[in-house]
């Protein structure tokens, strides 16, 4: 009797182990959020407009904001590549009314520009209000937001220069984003389940004839993360490599 | 042939030359190095025998042994001298660095884990991988506030107080950002597996498992399909996390191996959502709200998408497919001789346990399967040991993990074939490092 007494409260114990014996509701733990609370923190603006407050900002409001709180880093005309990847650029009319930006496809285009890639309005009114100005994130005001929307969606041609965008007219905005069709969610990375797109084979004996070097570290490169004697132990299998000197060949 | 390595077939054996400079200092260094240098010198004159000696003796003795070293001879520290231990001066090379060049702002970066000098799965706390949207900040934890709303019958707030009162779990987790090898898409690029594969970090996260506060919250079983989480810093980090993801192993963690989150790695509180890129690890988590759509936010809709050959954007992929890499040796190493090596690695997957790794030293004409160590764990590191003799000749280390979905970790033109060479995010190609004749290892990519 002893025996299996043990025995069932060993079970007992194995069974609570793996499932957390959790209750539905934790007595005296946490508190209601006030609507106030909820309001402070909820900013968040979805694709269907869904937490956007209403209120409007011209083009012009937001050239005055942007020559005051973002040109000196994304540049006058949002072309900047000194500090952050340019805001505009690459996008053409074509593009406004396929709702695909051609020049994503070019391998030799320099670089993707945020209205290149976005294809979403609400994600460009939601991240300058929850992060811009770099320095100041959330400080502007729900009008400076709504301008400076419109100003880049201006240097985008995507809206005329004497636009006012509002919560009534922003759905109207979205349908000429120049990459509102260049999205896809046809790929396995999204879910543990997600079907890959790519596999190895496990292959283990005479797998190739022949092994070609295609790519080496270019010469310019061996010492451009400093001296990797510096970043290795002094002691163990292998030492960094002395990258101070000038290699010889 | 004239370089000085080559021509003694391997590496001269005087670490002392690199000493911190505070450390050179010492007069009992000083004579250490003086002593090396003698045993050093000596070696060479034996190298030259058929045979070389992994640590070759003149005279009567290694003078390391013959003279007691004043470590030996005198008192040590007292307890309590350092009230928060720190690693040994000498181990001052592993260090989390930048990458030059590849941001232009240090509070938008990366600082890469040192993988060529960690071993087994665990990455020291303070060597785990940086990345930073906005800067990092370390926020005090009495006036942090975590609140879930959106589809609940009880939209919730909690102080750091409630969440370390409610039942814990301890679980052990990669965390790769979802850009590692991203620099790697097209050529080799960096020199070293710092910068190749050092944004990725594998720790125990202890916290609460976001299920039981969704449950405590009443969220809506019916039309609730994600969570969005959103960070406490200037960015306020969002993105969205499908709902079954969210209630199956997703933790609202606080603990990082045994002690709090660091403040680099979102203390006090970060999302843990295992097998999923970084990004989703929102850290100094302030909110999770629940919705029937997905929130597009900027880290889901202008960064973190993958760009195809045909010029289309893959959206919300998030899931680390398994990846392997030989972290010793590797790139920008140097082999002390010919002969006996331990070829070690790691391997992940975000789908689940890595059940296999196969090694190659020939490019990947013929493999070998490792030796997994324990623990192996689903969506954590696992570390790979093989055993391997260097012959002296040019050879080429690989690994090629695969996990228990069946999944084998591809070579990079099968990358290249269907995602081009531009996507940036989730290249978990088969890594490559050349060993010259001279012991030089160095990153290449192999057809």
């Amino acid at each position: 009797m002893f025996k299996s007494a043990k025995l069932s409260l060993a079970v007992a114990a194995i069974a609570v182990a793996a499932t957390p014996n959790f209750v539905a509701a934790f007595d005296g733990i946490g508190r209601a959020a006030t609507p106030a609370e909820i309001k402070a923190w909820d900013i968040d603006v979805r694709p269907d407009f869904k937490g956007l407050p209403p209120g409007s900002g011209s083009v012009a409001k937001g050239q005055n904001v942007w020559e005051a709180k973002c040109a000196s880093c994304h540049g006058v005309f949002g072309e900047s590549n000194d500090v952050f990847t340019p805001i505009a650029g690459g996008t053409t009319p074509a593009d406004i009314k396929a709702g695909r930006v051609a020049n994503l496809a070019r391998e030799d285009f320099p670089q993707r520009t945020t209205l290149m890639k976005v294809a979403t309005v609400s994600t460009l009114w939601d991240y300058i209000n929850r992060a811009m100005p770099w320095t100041n994130p959330k400080t502007l005001t729900t009008e400076e937001v709504y301008a400076v929307t419109a100003f880049i969606l201006n240097l985008g041609d995507i809206v005329p220069a004497d636009f006012v965008l509002s919560d009534k007219n922003i759905a109207e905005v979205q349908k000429r984003m120049p990459n509102r069709n260049g999205m896809t969610t046809e790929h396995g990375l999204w879910t543990v389940k997600g079907k890959p797109d790519v596999r190895g084979t496990a292959c283990m004996k005479d797998c190739k004839k022949e092994v070609v070097v295609t790519s080496f570290l270019p010469g310019s490169a061996v010492d451009s993360h400093g001296n990797l004697i510096e970043q290795n132990r002094p002691i163990g299998p292998t030492r960094g490599l002395d990258t101070s000197k000038p290699k010889k060949n | 042939m004239s370089d000085t390595q080559r021509t003694v077939g391997r590496l001269v054996k005087a670490p002392e030359n690199f000493l911190a400079k505070d450390d050179a200092k010492s007069p009992e260094t000083m004579r250490r190095k003086f002593l090396a240098a003698g045993a050093a010198t000596a070696g060479l004159g034996l190298a030259a025998a058929a045979k070389a000696a992994s640590n070759p003796v003149s005279g009567k003795g290694d003078p390391n042994i013959l003279n007691l070293p004043e470590h030996t001879t005198g008192l040590g520290m007292p307890v309590a001298a350092n009230g928060y231990g720190v690693p040994s001066k000498y181990e001052k090379g592993l260090q989390r660095r930048e990458s030059p060049g590849l941001t232009r702002v240090s509070a938008a970066s990366v600082a890469f884990t040192p993988l060529q000098g960690t071993f087994g799965i665990i990455t020291p706390s303070g060597l785990h991988f940086e990345r930073h949207h906005q800067g990092w900040w370390d926020i005090d934890p009495s006036k942090h506030r975590f609140m879930i709303n959106g589809m609940v019958k009880r939209p919730k707030v909690y102080t750091m107080d409630d969440l370390m009162r409610l039942p814990s779990v301890s679980r052990i987790h990669f965390i790769e950002c979802g850009a590692n090898t991203a620099m790697e898409w097209g050529n080799v690029a960096v020199p070293t597996v710092q910068y190749t594969h050092g944004m990725v970090s594998c720790s125990e996260f202890t916290g609460v498992p976001l299920s039981a506060l969704l449950e405590d919250c009443g969220y809506d079983k019916k039309n609730g399909k994600f969570v969005l989480a959103e960070g406490a810093d200037g960015s306020s980090m969002t993105r969205t996390i499908p709902i079954e993801m969210a209630l199956d192993d997703v933790i609202v963690a606080y603990g990082m191996n045994g002690e709090m989150l660091r403040p680099e790695n979102g203390y006090p509180l970060r999302l843990v959502v295992p097998g999923v890129q970084g990004v989703s690890w929102v850290k100094w988590l302030r909110r999770i709200e629940v919705g029937d759509q997905k929130w597009a936010t900027k880290d889901e809709a202008i960064h973190y998408i993958d760009l195809l050959p045909n010029g289309m954007h893959r959206q919300y992929s998030g899931i680390q497919e398994a990846k392997s890499v030989v972290t010793s040796p590797s790139g920008g190493q140097l082999l002390l001789d010919k002969g006996f090596y331990n070829i070690t690695g790691l391997a992940w997957s975000g789908r689940g346990k890595i059940t296999r790794v196969d090694v190659s030293a020939d490019g990947g004409k013929n493999w070998r399967t490792a030796r997994l160590e324990t623990p192996v764990l689903t969506k954590a590191l696992t570390r790979f040991n093989i055993d391997w003799s260097w012959d002296g000749k040019p050879a080429i280390l690989q690994s090629r993990a695969i996990d228990d979905t069946g999944y084998v970790q591809p070579p990079v033109q099968l990358l290249r074939e269907v995602r081009g060479t531009r996507s940036i995010y989730h290249n978990n190609m088969i890594q490559s490092w050349r060993v010259a004749e001279s012991g030089e290892v160095s990153n290449v990519q192999v057809s």
